[in-house]
């Protein structure tokens, strides 16, 4: 069978120009840290409500795949892709509030973690039962695709979630029907402790793409730069009507599945293999060589990051939690639902489209 | 592989013209107005149940769907079972209460078929894991169309047998039609046997109107599956020569589809080849007709003079 991949080894069709590589470096360390503070220090004192997942070492993935989005796209993020939300447009005091359970958090206190979303951001919250998003956006693609704008929409889930039947039906529908529709697929090589060797028999996850009759695509999910790239390049395939796309984004899971899980049964071998892959790390040496950025201007970068989160934490902390009577409120969207809300004034997908933060180069 | 003997080739032929024969009789009791229900033809599709089922051994077992109806007779269902379980008659495989073709017993290594379609797999993989667990030489054989393949289930059941490397076999009955859905409709890869390589998994395309090749495919890869070599696709392409079931007339397909594959029908080809080697003469030919008519002959009056279940027995037997 013809090969049917995005030319794996062509030369990359985009190339960040310094701002974009800055602004990608800016999320990368906004993402490590704000997780840090939410793992190891928020979660030990008792500040969060229910389970932590985090996406160390995979931050790439979210930062190359939302920054290579345009106005209109949507986005289906997973609970490791928290640069995604901030990228969209959610605040990070609102991020924050809502792993605290505030009562005026996104999830008004009721849902927790990353399970946040806006319509207007183009952002489809989590769905707990992986893979059951990716027929939603399938919905969402089959909509993008009647407007006729040229909007493509992005879903993430993980290697583990690829042996459920959903992705199945989703990918063979949106080949069939030429949806715009990008599949991204974080392999992190473990699914809590189901390691790659117990989940497919495929060499490549990549090779889903042609067997559902689409291109498929392994890419090294610790390159920002590599991840940006091909997004890009499956947008453009999607944009032109050419159809979907699947990316196998190869990452290791640096933490445990969650902050409970101890995760003995990763060999220490592996992880500090991916630890010289660190997605922050080799960002930084390519600014520093291109001359993008000076040391002290990295430095001045991750003060910055570090000022931000302190400020959103603490803006966090003081929103009160929700009042006991409310809890059986909007649980059906009656006309009270806080969830119907007027057209949102505080932004439109134009202000979200390609990411904004402080430069380090801002004084 | 053994070549087949004479015997077994006139097996064969019997087990093809027999699917057949019961096929058109239960259209003639559909219009008689003696079946409950709908019936779902098999016509132009024997070779791919004959020749797989024959392929197999005493202890295997296999998942058929509707139009397997060739399968289930080679595991030991006679004419008589299929016109009582249509005519929803007491003595049937279920007593009347399920119609049609879902009926099954482990002891002929039969699963009935379950009409949610595709689910079929990842059942047949749970009996293929028991087999290897127990270590024996047994296959599983999972039947599943070209509609049920865009299902869930044949996914999450194709990647667990070849993660767990069991012995499944999967016969992908390519028919071009799932209902009034062609094939350019519903995926996106020219065969079925290209979501093989999505598994890890090897698999095969035959010519699913030639019972000879399906058969000696389904073989190969059971000898395989029985060595511990895993799971395997095999392809076979054919198409439905009626509708989806009686009551549609296909009239969404191209005559012209009809007519090219009218052409190869796998009966008067196998006809053809036996003769043309001489593994059949006029006579063995007529002396299999003679039998089954007679079988057809008595399994229907049997069928017909068998007495309805008694209404008040109606709640018995919900539960197991």
């Amino acid at each position: 069978m013809k090969s049917m991949t995005l030319a794996k080894k062509s030369k990359p069709s985009t190339k960040p120009d310094g701002e974009t590589l800055e602004r990608m470096l800016y999320y990368l360390r906004l993402t490590r840290e704000s997780e840090w503070r939410i793992e190891r220090v928020l979660y030990p004192q008792g500040k969060i409500v229910g389970g932590v997942y985090v996406g160390r070492g995979q931050e790439a993935i979210g930062v190359g795949a939302a920054m290579a989005m345009r106005a209109g796209d949507v986005t289906l993020p997973c609970h490791r892709d928290f640069s995604v939300y901030v990228i969209r447009g959610f605040s990070l005091a609102d991020i924050f509030a809502n792993w605290l359970a505030c009562g005026d958090s996104p999830t008004r206190g009721r849902d927790n973690t990353l399970h946040i979303g806006d319509v207007d951001r183009g952002v489809i919250p989590i769905i707990s039962p992986l893979g059951a998003t990716l027929p939603v956006a399938c919905g969402v693609g089959l909509v993008l695709k009647q407007r006729g704008r040229g909007n493509v929409v992005l879903t993430h889930f993980g290697e583990g979630t690829t042996s459920v039947g959903d992705v199945h039906e989703a990918m063979n529908l949106a080949a069939v029907w030429k949806l715009p529709v990008i599949f991204i697929c974080n392999n992190n090589q473990y699914a809590f402790s189901t390691p790659t060797e117990k989940q497919y028999a495929v060499k490549s996850l990549a090779a889903r793409g042609p067997a559902n009759g689409m291109p498929g695509e392994r890419v090294d999910g610790t390159d920002v730069v590599a991840v940006y790239d091909a997004v890009a390049r499956a947008r453009e395939l999607a944009r032109a009507g050419k159809g979907p796309s699947f990316l196998e984004c190869v990452t290791l899971r640096m933490s445990g599945h969650s902050a409970h899980d101890a995760a003995e049964y990763v060999p220490e071998k592996l992880k500090r293999a991916w630890a010289k892959k660190d997605p922050i790390q080799r960002l930084e040496k390519i600014l520093l060589a291109r001359k993008i950025l000076t040391d002290q201007q990295i430095r001045k970068l991750n003060k910055r990051v570090d000022q931000e989160i302190d400020a959103a934490i603490a803006q966090a902390e003081v929103r009160p939690l929700p009042r006991g009577e409310e809890a059986v409120e909007a649980v059906y969207c009656e006309a009270s639902c806080w969830w119907r809300k007027p057209p949102s004034a505080v932004s439109g997908p134009s202000s979200v489209a390609t990411g904004h933060g402080p430069r380090a180069t801002d004084d | 592989m053994k070549a087949l003997t004479r015997s077994q080739l006139h097996e064969i032929y019997y087990y093809l013209r027999l699917n057949r024969r019961v096929d058109e009789q239960l259209t003639l009791l559909y219009r008689q107005g003696k079946v409950v229900g709908g019936v779902y033809s098999g016509l132009g599709q024997e070779a791919i149940s004959v020749g797989t089922a024959y392929a197999l051994e005493k202890q295997d077992l296999i998942g058929p769907v509707i139009r397997n109806v060739g399968a289930m007779l080679i595991r030991g269902y006679r004419p008589r079972d299929l016109f009582l379980q249509y005519m929803a008659r007491q003595d049937g495989p279920t007593n009347g209460r399920d119609a049609n073709t879902h009926f099954g017993d482990v002891g002929r290594g039969v699963i009935a078929p379950i009409s949610m379609l595709g689910e079929t797999v990842p059942l047949m993989a749970g009996i293929a894991l028991a087999a290897k667990l127990r270590r024996e030489r047994r296959v599983a054989l999972a039947y599943v169309g070209d509609g049920a393949s865009s299902t869930g289930p044949f996914h999450e059941g194709l990647n667990f047998a070849a993660v767990q490397k069991l012995p499944l076999l999967i016969v992908a009955e390519n028919n071009g039609w799932a209902y009034s859905t062609p094939i350019s409709k519903q995926m996106a890869v020219r065969n079925m046997a290209d979501r093989a390589q999505g598994y890890g998994m090897p698999s095969a395309i035959v010519d699913g109107n030639d019972v000879l090749a399906v058969y000696e495919a389904t073989r190969t890869a059971a000898e395989r599956a029985r060595r511990g070599g895993g799971p395997a696709l095999i392809e076979c392409k054919t198409m439905r020569m009626k509708g989806h079931a009686e009551h549609d007339d296909a009239r969404y397909v191209p005559k012209k589809e009809f007519e090219k594959w009218q052409k190869k029908d796998p009966i008067l080809r196998f006809e053809k080849y036996l003769t043309a080697k001489k593994r059949m003469t006029a006579e063995e030919k007529a002396s299999i007709e003679t039998r089954i008519d007679q079988e057809i002959r008595e399994d229907l009056a049997f069928a017909e003079a068998s007495p309805f279940p008694p209404p008040e027995g109606a709640a018995r037997s919900v539960w197991a």
